[in-house]
């Protein structure tokens, strides 16, 4: 070749059909696979006229399930942060007896089914289960009501957090927290001023991830919900629901809410990305607890502060 | 600073990496830790710093001002061979480290830490570095700013474990004696560990040499040099030819090999130690040229014994050989003499002991 060529052209020596045919097929799947399904959802949400679109979404009960989704996000995404963050580092930074164990144990929600999941916790927590008489004699529910819906979604997002941050972890090893001891850094200055802005892309990515499953979980929710219209009811039950009862128009409304919400968290992770390339980082600053204010909401101030 | 290391054990499952280790390491002094790897010494190293805790022994250090609570906190500085910088901190946030993470009553205001800063950054001579990130430097630019982050902290004792590993040849130079320059400054006491014996003889006052755990001389580079005390020593500090029996006969040869062995001596001389004859003489060994390299300024000139077949090293300047050839007509399958300057020579017992060198480096 003597011209110069793009970059793509000199990286293979394929002819350019079969380049053109290739990425015409990944754009082709990605089109019918994820851009479709999403302008669907939309356009059907519409397609009896905003009233109804508006009706559907401002109705009480898609806003208490909303409220809902979020107040379990917003519970899950932290507790995972801290309980993935102890378990990776853990993990990481130590050799002991039992690891392989605990890294089994922290992928078993990934090989649960969910719903499995949700039965464990009737069973444990059920009328009929456990700690059943206990919890009566004490007046608490936990199944059929919101805790049951949020322990589900912490057990389903249990690993997400964790499994983003070993790898990082590992490969990074720890001669730095080395360096930080030896200059007279605590255990905690360590984790704060080091450690974690150090893994603060995995966590990013481990929350992003976590957030989207907390909020689309169906299985493990739909077990331990009790379908309660207005109390336990999140936006993927309450979305099968009006399906089920063949208001469709309504059902892709809030369908498009829960889409909405997934698009709000890819526009955070792609704005964060950014403004986190373009001036580097404040060296003090490292990730805050979440606020259990609004999981989307919360994963972005998580990130910003790094 | 002084640092007194007595009786110190370390082992990890059933290898002992630190076998009943003591030294003494006076106040202001430079000691390079040499050996092969394996031999123990970046244990040694991990341990003085307080990175590892021993399973016996202990690591004492006794300063101008002894009263300190911990001593290990502030007081030592250590650079790790990878350097270990805070990649996500720039230059000066990473020197600055060590002085930011104080607690609050000893740490120095914002206006000190600058100045403290930039001081150190002069001193290794990288001050137009302060807003890069590590990975923008080259390895020479991050050994040093590991070194500045180091001396932030004023520690008393200085740990560097193998400071020059990874860089190449012509940095690695330069670093050494600037270290050297360094030191002599700042006579912060100053440990490092090297298993490039060059780099040890060149830099530090004074040498220990280590293997598979233990001490086996330590000294001033010369000392180690012309009186070492094991085959282990002699072998590792340099090149070296090794004859069974006394030098001048075959192995068991008439003189001394006793029916036991027990008595049988191991003679060693360098290469240079040798010199060229063109007729025999008393205590010479004949043998026959096989190979000239000539690296640099010096000749490596390989011959071949007669009485067994071994192979012998000579060593000297490139210009000396050339004069003894054109002299004598030497070349390539003649016939020669070596006579020895120098022998050294340990008991085969000893000798035992010793492992070659070039397979361990």
């Amino acid at each position: 070749m003597t011209a110069p060529s793009p970059p793509l052209a000199s990286r293979t020596q394929e002819p350019a059909w079969v380049r053109r045919t290739l990425i015409g097929a990944a754009l082709a799947f990605l089109g019918a696979f994820l851009l479709l399904p999403l302008a669907v959802v939309f356009a059907e949400a519409l397609k009896k006229g905003l009233d109804v679109y508006l009706a559907a979404i401002a109705e009480p009960d898609a806003l208490a399930a909303l409220r809902l989704t979020l107040l379990a996000a917003g519970i899950a995404v932290p507790l995972n942060v801290a309980i993935g963050l102890a378990a990776a580092w853990s993990l990481a930074k130590f050799r002991f007896r039992g690891q392989n164990v605990l890294l089994t144990l922290i992928d078993l929600p990934f090989s649960v089914s969910p719903v499995i999941a949700g039965l464990i916790y009737v069973l444990l927590f059920g009328l009929q289960g456990w700690f059943g008489p206990w919890l009566k004699a004490h007046d608490l529910q936990v199944v059929f009501a919101v805790p049951g819906i949020v322990l589900a979604t912490v057990f389903v997002t249990f690993p997400f957090v964790a499994r983003e941050l070993i790898p990082t972890m590992q490969a990074q090893g720890t001669e730095q927290e080395e360096a930080a001891r030896v200059l007279g850094a605590s255990g905690w200055q360590i984790l704060r001023r080091v450690t974690l802005p150090n893994v603060r892309w995995a966590l990013l990515y481990g929350v992003i991830l976590c957030n989207a499953r907390a909020m689309g979980e169906f299985g493990a929710v739909s077990v331990v919900s009790g379908h309660v219209r207005g109390v336990t009811n999140t936006l993927p039950l309450h979305i099968e629901i009006l399906y089920n009862e063949y208001q469709s128009a309504a059902a892709f409304a809030v369908a498009s809410l829960l889409a909405l919400l997934a698009l709000v968290t890819l526009a955070a992770k792609a704005l964060v990305e950014r403004r986190l390339e373009r001036a580097p980082p404040v060296t003090d600053a490292a990730p805050e607890r979440a606020s259990s204010a609004g999981a989307a909401v919360a994963f972005d101030r998580t990130a910003l502060a790094s | 600073m002084s640092i007194e290391i007595r009786h110190l054990q370390k082992r990890y499952g059933a290898t002992i990496v630190c076998d009943d280790l003591s030294l003494d390491i006076r106040s202001g002094e430079l000691v390079a830790l040499l050996g092969p790897s394996g031999s123990g010494k970046t244990t040694l190293l991990r341990l003085i710093a307080g990175l590892e805790a021993p399973d016996a022994g202990s690591v004492a250090f006794h300063g101008e001002d002894d009263a300190g609570a911990d001593p290990r906190a502030q007081r030592v500085g250590f650079v790790f061979q990878h350097y270990a910088l805070f990649a996500h901190m720039t230059i000066f946030e990473n020197v600055a480290f060590g002085l930011r993470v104080r607690p609050r009553a000893t740490r120095p205001d914002e206006a000190t830490i600058r100045r403290r800063v930039h001081e150190l950054l002069a001193l290794v001579q990288l001050d137009w570095l302060a807003d890069r990130y590590p990975h923008q430097l080259s390895g020479g630019q991050r050994q040093r700013i590991a070194l500045a982050r180091a001396l932030a902290v004023e520690p008393g004792v200085l740990l560097l474990d193998e400071p020059f590993g990874a860089l190449d040849a012509k940095v690695r130079k330069e670093l050494r004696r600037w270290l050297r320059r360094l030191h002599d400054e700042m006579h912060v006491t100053t440990v490092f560990v090297t298993h490039d014996q060059e780099e040890a003889m060149e830099v530090a006052d004074r040498v220990v040499i280590m293997n598979r755990g233990r001490i086996e001389q330590a000294g001033s580079p010369d000392e180690v040099y012309d009186h070492p005390k094991t085959p282990f020593v002699l072998q590792f500090l340099g090149d070296v030819n090794l004859f069974h029996g006394r030098f001048g006969h075959a192995p068991g040869g008439a003189i001394e090999a006793g029916a036991d062995g027990a008595h049988e001596e191991v003679s060693y001389v360098r290469p240079h130690e040798l010199q060229i004859l063109a007729a025999p003489a008393a205590d010479t060994l004949p043998v026959t040229l096989s190979q000239v390299l000539t690296v640099g300024t010096q000749a490596r000139i390989e011959f071949r014994r007669i009485d067994d077949g071994s192979y012998v090293d000579v060593e000297m300047p490139r210009s000396e050989f050339a004069a003894l050839t054109a002299r004598s007509g030497l070349g390539i399958g003649s016939r020669a003499w070596l006579k020895a300057r120098r022998v050294t020579r340990f008991s085969a017992s000893a000798a035992e002991t010793a492992v070659d060198p070039a397979a361990m480096i």
